[in-house]
């Protein structure tokens, strides 16, 4: 097998092992821990008969082993299932919600390289200097705010008292064409930015790290002493090798990341797949978080992916491998 | 930098044809015309609908925006009492026999009449299929099944007499087009998530999960000036908690809070600039259930003393702000004035006494624990003060407040010593107190089972004479108070805030209810 | 809800005989003495919290009171002092802090080292490290204390329990490094037993890694606690700074009095901070390439 092929092949493994592995998770908590979907649903003056009725119709009532094989069975078609409360396919439930998620955690992932890198740089090049100091300390103090604080906080400011941005949601209802993309936009700025500064602190500190360490290197040395302007040392050869651990922060945050938009989107109205879950998780309603975990599991396998393209952009020695 | 951008690319396509993927289509001109903002009522909720089929869904949105499509055959004023809706006339034309007369002037929006049909196919479709969250069908055990004897006139068949048939299930049940749901079999599994069809005031045309719900007006509906509901559109947007719903009011983003405002809140809101804060009634009550399976609790001075321990006006005036009244400790809310017992008088608040009733009843060192919901912050308020008040008469109360799910688990299994939560709507005393005090019944969550008390609550049931009915429910509520089978704390005064743009707005009890009435919406005006 | 943990990466062995020069250099930065001040301080306040004021049990009319002389982080909606119910909750949140990030670390060092040591089991424990970090954390736990029920030590466990793969992947990466050196070798061919030689040499050498895994792993379950507490999944029978924040949410008090929310998240910002700063400068003062001298 040629060396590229072996290497598709063990990335794909992997990929199904991880959806595999979230949904077996998802179904085990769900069904190993208490918790009756029946009383979530019913209506307190249902009957005991019609509770169990219901268990019965949502295929509760069967053996471990069997809702397990039929519910691999499903979703090997691509079935997620219907939901108990909502009495429509999840895939439908689910997928009206994951663009929001993409949107807000991509946007916020961009975001966060964008100002990440410039600041780790100024950090690195300037090693126990004030500015370095405070960025540290700026990338600390962000990645430990307690996100509903700070939603709540940036809602005041911007929203009521400045009127710059709007209170919660993804869009104003009732706009369309080109109103609605900028609504879109305003309705971003501010769970993008407070999910930016949370993961923020990581890619800085770790940047820095990393942009010292190779700063120190033999070949960033050589090519200071060969004359190079500073700021050509700095962003074409110490930054590239500096950005390989970065690169990789991402694929392993990417889990965080997903599950944290949880509460960003819980604070800001955002209705995305994490605010779903929480629903869901209320409702008891199986089929639905099942379903999104698996959604958000294979998120971080399609990310993981574009982050080993990207890695071997970044560094030619992977792709020969 | 080079390196960056595939990723960057590659993300940015992917969102943002993903994201164009929900563009919205502009409406293809709705009906009315104009269309201008000034006909566009916003209101803030807390919940997303769950289900936009009446005959499931529970949760408040759910009720907020089916009530305003699929009408109620009664309705209630501010007094609690029972009035006409679609229903002109109501009653019983022999003990087994209930009827209503329903209008001929409502129509679906897809221009089929409003007839008995739909209502006896509503009723038998809830027999037959049974939807989980229905609240009509814990109201029927005696119903056997209805039928339409015209097109206006419906009839429903009981096994026994039963008095509360007609008027629970004439709130309670909203009205569905059988034309529309009957030919999607079982109405417990039909999701109804499009192309809706409405009889008044309001019709959805557009729900984003998670975000918002449009609706339209729908003409004629009897209910509003010239058969035209005021506004052209409606629009729930939904937060995630009363802090964003109060921002987003205070910015002119919503104009309606549906959700009742927080005790602390009612006053900052009331002097706020360009706000106006409503008064509702409650139509339930806070109360403390003890479980008299477990013992000493089915000691009656261990429940007088447990009763007498606790400072009622103190909760009252600090949790709730003073926003409360008292039922003198019996289960009728003081809104049902028709039914209220003046000289039932609150449990007095002596922890001395308290220690006494312990001491004759050969208590000592009792330990009890006391679960309620955290979803109800009112409910873990006064639970506090309620452990700091047992522990002065030398009770000690372990506060199990908990998860909605392990709540609903413990509260179904029994599994506490002492209950503490709220009833939304107690709107039939006969039937409340069928549910809440016989043994079986589905909120008994003091678990009693007096055969005296049942067999009132029964014979009230039972009867249809109005009176007679008065004299036994005044009976049995002096027995649940002089026996403390239940502790009712207070019932709750709603408040609701709303932009000063708007006026005409109904007040109806309880948050259910409240201003979003579907009469209320129809009639709502922008002020000057 | 980030990670800070690539951070360890960097984190190269040393011998003990270094320690010293670490300590050095570790006390001539500021921030990190700064920080282990702060830190001290706040498990102080923990620990002597019925010295400082009496516990907020107390109500009464004042509510929603903004700060003054009589309620310095002012009062609640129920009319509770909020510097009362801040310093009660110090015990909790560091309590649980410090719990949940203890056994993750047992846990994850446990497993971390069983892989180092025994490179048969290392490929499975690998994938299976791996394929935790890839679950979406918070909303597991979400899901595990809604149907567990809430108490103080289900949600030590819980957070526990998805805390120690990261701990787990830092520790492991460490330990097989260290394991390929020479002197682990020779004390194979020595003769020393598998527990003797992981207690002597494998051990001490991941030993840096952990300390620096405990700040991050404790200060990552603060905020975690509070996350879960504000989602009203908290207990509530003890205060916690997740709790104050919970009731101000509930009462509609976040939006209109912004001392409900500021000093509990102040208290949080300064624990979480303080303990990322410790461990940032514990690592830089270890590595001779970042210490300053």
């Amino acid at each position: 097998m040629p060396p590229v092929v072996r290497f598709a092949v063990r990335r794909l493994g992997r990929a199904i092992l991880t959806l595999w592995f979230a949904s077996t998770v998802t179904f085990l908590l769900l069904r190993l821990l208490p918790g009756n979907p029946a009383l979530a649903v019913a209506s307190p003056n249902m009957t005991v008969q019609a509770r169990n009725i219901l268990l019965h119709q949502y295929g509760l009532d069967q053996p471990l082993l069997t809702q397990y094989g039929k519910y691999l069975w499903q979703l090997l078609h691509g079935n997620l299932g219907v939901s108990f409360t909502q009495q429509v396919p999840v895939s439908s439930v689910l997928l009206a919600r994951l663009p929001w998620t993409l949107l807000l955690t991509g946007s916020s992932l961009l975001l966060t390289i964008a100002v990440g890198i410039p600041l780790g740089v100024l950090a690195a090049t300037r090693p126990h200097k004030v500015l370095d100091r405070f960025i540290q300390v700026f990338g600390v103090g962000v990645q430990s705010l307690f996100v509903p604080t700070v939603g709540i906080f940036l809602l005041f400011v911007f929203g009521l008292q400045l009127h710059w941005l709007p209170i919660g949601g993804a869009y104003t209802p009732g706009v369309y064409g080109a109103a609605w993309y900028g609504s879109i936009i305003a309705h971003l700025v501010l769970p993008g930015v407070s999910l930016m500064l949370v993961q923020l602190g990581s890619y800085v500190l770790t940047l820095r790290a990393t942009l010292i360490d190779s700063l120190g290197e033999d070949y960033t040395v050589l090519a200071n002493a060969k004359g190079l302007p500073r700021s050509k040392v700095v962003w074409k050869h110490a930054l590239r090798n500096a950005l390989l651990p970065t690169t990789t922060l991402i694929g392993l945050n990417l889990g965080y990341l997903v599950g944290g938009a949880v509460l960003t989107e819980t604070v800001f109205a955002y209705p995305g797949v994490g605010r779903g879950i929480y629903e869901a998780v209320t409702q008891l309603d199986y089929p639905v978080l099942q379903g999104a975990f698996v959604l958000l599991a294979a998120t971080v396998v399609v990310v993981n992916m574009l982050t080993d393209l990207a890695y071997g952009v970044l560094d030619p020695r992977v792709r020969t491998v | 930098m080079r390196a960056r951008i595939p990723l960057t690319v590659v993300a940015a396509i992917a969102a943002a044809a993903t994201v164009a993927a929900c563009s919205p289509a502009p409406p293809s001109s709705s009906g009315g015309g104009g269309g201008s903002s000034s006909d566009t009522l916003t209101i803030a909720t807390t919940t997303d609908v769950v289900n936009f089929n009446p005959l499931i869904g529970n949760s408040r949105t759910d009720d907020w925006i089916t009530d305003l499509m699929y009408p109620r055959l009664l309705t209630i004023d501010a007094n609690g009492n029972k009035q006409p809706y679609l229903a002109k006339d109501y009653g019983y034309s022999n003990p087994t026999t209930g009827y209503y007369d329903i209008r001929d002037d409502m129509k679906w929006s897809d221009g089929q009449p409003v007839t008995a049909a739909d209502v006896a196919y509503t009723i038998n479709a809830i027999l037959k299929d049974k939807p989980a969250g229905n609240t009509t069908y814990g109201q029927m055990s005696n119903v056997s099944g209805a039928t339409a004897t015209s097109s206006t006139r419906v009839e429903l068949h009981l096994t026994r007499p039963d008095s509360t048939v007609i008027p629970e299930v004439g709130f309670w049940m909203n009205v569905v087009p059988q034309h529309v749901f009957q030919p999607h079999g079982s109405v417990a599994t039909f999701p109804n998530n499009s192309d809706w069809v409405s009889a008044g005031p309001y019709k959805l045309v557009s729900a984003v999960k998670g975000q918002s719900y449009t609706l339209d007006r729908v003409t004629p509906y009897p209910f509003a000036p010239n058969n035209t509901p005021t506004l052209q559109k409606i629009v729930y947007r939904v937060y995630p908690d009363i802090n964003s719903e109060i921002l987003a009011l205070k910015n002119g983003d919503v104009d309606l809070i549906g959700n009742s405002l927080p005790p602390a809140q009612v006053k900052s809101l009331q002097t706020s600039a360009g706000i106006k804060v409503q008064e509702a009634p409650g139509l339930g009550y806070e109360h403390m259930a003890f479980n008299m399976t477990k013992k000493p609790l089915d000691n009656l001075q261990v429940r007088q003393a447990l009763a007498d321990s606790v400072d009622y006006n103190a909760i009252r005036s600090v949790v709730l702000q003073g926003q409360a009244v008292t039922t003198g400790s019996s289960p009728i809310p003081p809104v049902l004035k028709d039914w209220v017992d003046p000289s039932l008088k609150e449990y007095t608040y002596d922890p001395t006494k308290a220690k006494q009733l312990l001491a004759q009843a050969g208590v000592s060192n009792l330990k009890l624990n006391l679960i309620y919901s955290l979803e109800d912050p009112v409910s873990s308020q006064a639970a506090t003060i309620i452990k700091d008040d047992e522990a002065k008469a030398g009770i000690t109360i372990n506060l199990e407040g908990q998860e909605r799910n392990t709540y609903l688990a413990n509260t179904a299994s029994g599994n506490y010593d002492i209950y503490l939560g709220n009833f939304a709507i107690m709107d039939d005393p006969t039937t409340n107190m069928s549910l809440t005090y016989l043994p079986g019944g589905a909120i008994n969550y003091s678990l009693v089972n007096d055969p005296a008390l049942s067999s009132l609550i029964k014979q009230a049931q039972s009867t249809t004479d109005q009176s007679t009915q008065k004299q036994l429910i005044t009976q049995a509520a002096t027995t649940v108070h002089n026996d403390v089978y239940d502790d009712v704390m207070y019932m709750q005064n709603l408040y609701f805030a709303y932009s000063d743009k708007w006026t005409g707005f109904t007040v109806k009890p309880s948050e259910l209810l409240s201003l979003l009435d579907p009469q209320s919406l129809a009639n709502v005006k922008k002020t000057g | 809800m980030s990670s800070t943990a690539p951070v360890l990466d960097s984190v190269s062995t040393e011998s003990p005989t270094a320690a010293r020069a670490t300590w050095g250099a570790f006390r001539r930065n500021p921030l990190g003495m700064g920080s282990l001040v702060v830190l001290v301080l706040i498990v102080l306040v923990a620990i002597f919290a019925p010295l400082i004021v009496a516990s907020p049990s107390g109500y009464g009319g004042a509510v929603l009171q903004a700060p003054s002389g009589a309620h310095i982080f002012g009062t609640d909606n129920l009319g509770r002092d909020i510097f009362a119910e801040v310093v009660w909750g110090t015990r909790i949140s560091v309590l649980v802090a410090a719990a949940a990030s203890a056994l993750a670390i047992v846990i994850g060092v446990l497993v971390a080292m069983l892989g180092a040591y025994f490179p048969k089991a290392d490929s499975i424990i690998g994938t299976i490290v791996d394929l935790c970090l890839s679950l979406p954390v918070l909303p597991l736990m979400i899901l595990v204390t809604a149907l567990a029920g809430t108490s103080v030590l289900t949600e030590i466990l819980i957070i526990a329990f998805f805390s120690w793969p990261e701990v787990a992947r830092v520790v492991r990466s460490q330990a097989l490094s260290a394991v390929r050196l020479p002197y682990m070798d020779a004390a194979r061919l020595t003769g020393g037993s598998s527990t003797w030689i992981i207690r002597k040499h494998l051990l001490p050498a991941v030993a840096p890694v952990v300390v620096v895994s405990v700040a991050l792993t404790s200060s990552r379950a603060v905020l975690t606690a509070a996350s879960l507490a504000f989602l009203g999944l908290g207990g509530v029978t003890n205060w916690s700074w997740g709790r104050i924040l919970f009731e101000a949410e509930q009462s509609g008090a976040m939006s209109s009095a912004w001392w409900t929310t500021l000093f509990p998240s102040l208290a949080m910002l300064l624990l979480v901070v303080a303990a990322t700063l410790i461990s940032i400068t514990y690592n830089d003062a270890r590595n001779p390439r970042t210490r300053e001298d």
